[in-house]
């Protein structure tokens, strides 16, 4: 495993996302006001930049017609098919065994935040 | 037929549905009589629209900048689809094709006239690969008409863009101006999704509006199934035995079943249609043509049966959408198709299709 020192701590803010080149892979970095996210930038579907899409929340599972929002900001929708993933596992919510986009741990040490490769 | 997909990106590609936009309704006003400007940025007054789309149309990831809109840059757009890609030719579809469905019959003319000249103005001169669609609203078959014989010879208009929501099925013969206009100007007819369910057209599903956008898209090609079907068994094919039709965004897995269809009921219903020397099917594959995208994404070799069921070689034609949500990456669905089955769809049917190899380069050294 190596240690990528990827930026420093307040320079992405809630909410967004900054894309990085790690060692020849675009890489996306999360912060969701609590935790940093290490996401590879490649929808598995068509390979379309997957971290210039949107962070959110969805609709969870229900019965017919009742809707429930939730896992707000845990919630990565592609910026081409709207394809979901979610940004803990990298799994797709369709189809989490098929469909799964690499996601890497990230610590903060020294103010630092350090992508795990 | 070698079934083996092909990882090769060397053949050329020509992209049957690329989507320019406008930066906003404001650029429209040189090319639209004064009288319109006061509805043209109106709130939904220009183009009703109504179902909501949790997905924008446009993907978030291909806008020029400045907060500009996908696709209403053509250099960036050039850059971001026909150079990364190596794509030889894109057709230009454009953004109105909700037009169909305006109440105002002359004001959707307008618009899409208008449209048509800012697309020559700002699009066409930029490169060399564009080739135009002339839009027409179709509440007026006549208006339409007029606009076609308008732009028909523009060396770079290769076809006139019908967008598919209508009241009334195409096949009808209210609707052969048009088609009277496309054949004196030899140019093919295109029909594009847009316009369904939306204004003044007939419901998205044909048993009413849908709850939901998912509900809606997945329904969208019985427009496509329901123009196809009525341009055929109206004989439409003997009435201008030149025409031919080419159906956009609409998905492909639907022609076969269609097909067999109409094949089927002709032994049986011929009587009706005594004007119909072939068999449906033969008309089909004769006259029209089909685009990949959004293409169904069954595993590959339930595909590439489906492309031979339609009889892919000569019907389908390969398209990206760009720069919409759904669009296709061309890596994406050539790669899914074996050698030669690649080259024609990929380029060779639309070269066809659009004389792109022959009198294309004839006409644009005939001064009309």
């Amino acid at each position: 495993m190596r240690k990528y020192n990827a930026a420093e701590v307040g320079e992405i803010e809630v909410g967004d996302c900054k894309i990085l080149n790690i060692e020849g892979r675009s890489i996306g970095i999360y912060y969701d006001g609590e935790n940093y996210f290490a996401i590879r930038n490649v929808c598995p579907h068509e390979q379309a930049e997957l971290c210039k899409g949107t962070f959110t929340g969805t609709t969870l599972a229900s019965k017919p017609h009742e809707y429930i929002y939730g896992m707000d900001g845990e919630i990565l929708v592609c910026p081409w098919h709207g394809w979901e993933f979610n940004v803990k596992t990298g799994q797709s919510l369709v189809d989490p065994n098929k469909y799964k986009v690499k996601v890497y741990d990230v610590e903060v040490e020294n103010n630092r935040i350090v992508v795990n490769l | 037929m070698d079934l083996a997909p092909t990882k090769s990106k060397s053949s050329s590609i020509i992209d049957c549905d690329f989507h320019q936009t406008l930066k906003s309704f404001e650029d429209l006003k040189p090319y639209l009589p004064r009288v319109w400007w006061p509805r043209l940025c109106a709130p939904e007054a220009t183009l009703p629209i109504t179902i909501f789309k949790p997905i924008p149309l446009s993907r978030r990831d291909a806008s020029p900048g400045k907060g500009l809109p996908p696709g209403s840059d053509p250099q960036y757009a050039i850059e971001d689809a026909l150079n990364r890609y190596n794509i030889s030719k894109a057709v230009l579809t454009g953004s109105l094709l909700t037009v169909s469905a305006h109440n105002n019959p002359d004001y959707a003319a307008a618009i899409a006239s208008a449209f048509n000249d800012y697309t020559l103005d700002h699009w066409i001169p930029t490169d060399d690969r564009f080739l135009a669609s002339i839009l027409v609203a179709t509440q007026d078959p006549v208006l339409a008409a007029r606009e076609i014989d308008r732009l028909g010879s523009h060396p770079k208009v290769v076809q006139v863009l019908l967008p598919v929501g209508s009241r009334e099925p195409f096949g009808q013969r209210r609707f052969y101006p048009i088609y009277e206009a496309a054949v004196r100007n030899n140019l093919v007819v295109a029909i594009h999704g847009g316009g369904e369910g939306d204004g003044i057209n007939p419901p998205i599903s044909a048993v009413g509006q849908p709850t939901t956008n998912f509900e809606r898209h997945n329904i969208l090609a019985i427009h496509h199934m329901s123009q196809l079907n009525s341009i055929v068994c109206e004989g439409v094919f003997e009435t201008f035995p030149t025409l031919k039709v080419i159906f956009i965004e609409g998905g492909l897995a639907w022609v076969p079943h269609l097909m067999w269809r109409m094949d089927k009921n002709f032994r049986g219903m011929r009587n009706e249609v005594p004007w119909l020397k072939k068999k449906p099917s033969e008309y089909i594959i004769e006259h029209c043509r089909f685009t990949t995208q959004p293409i169904e994404e069954p595993d590959n070799h339930e595909l590439i049966q489906m492309l031979s069921m339609m009889r892919a070689e000569k019907t389908v034609l390969f398209a990206t959408d760009y720069p919409h949500w759904d669009n296709d990456s061309p890596t994406f669905v050539l790669n899914k198709l074996p050698g030669e089955l690649r080259r024609r769809i990929a380029y060779e049917n639309a070269a066809e299709l659009y004389e792109l190899n022959h009198s294309h380069v004839e006409k644009e050294g005939v001064s009309r």
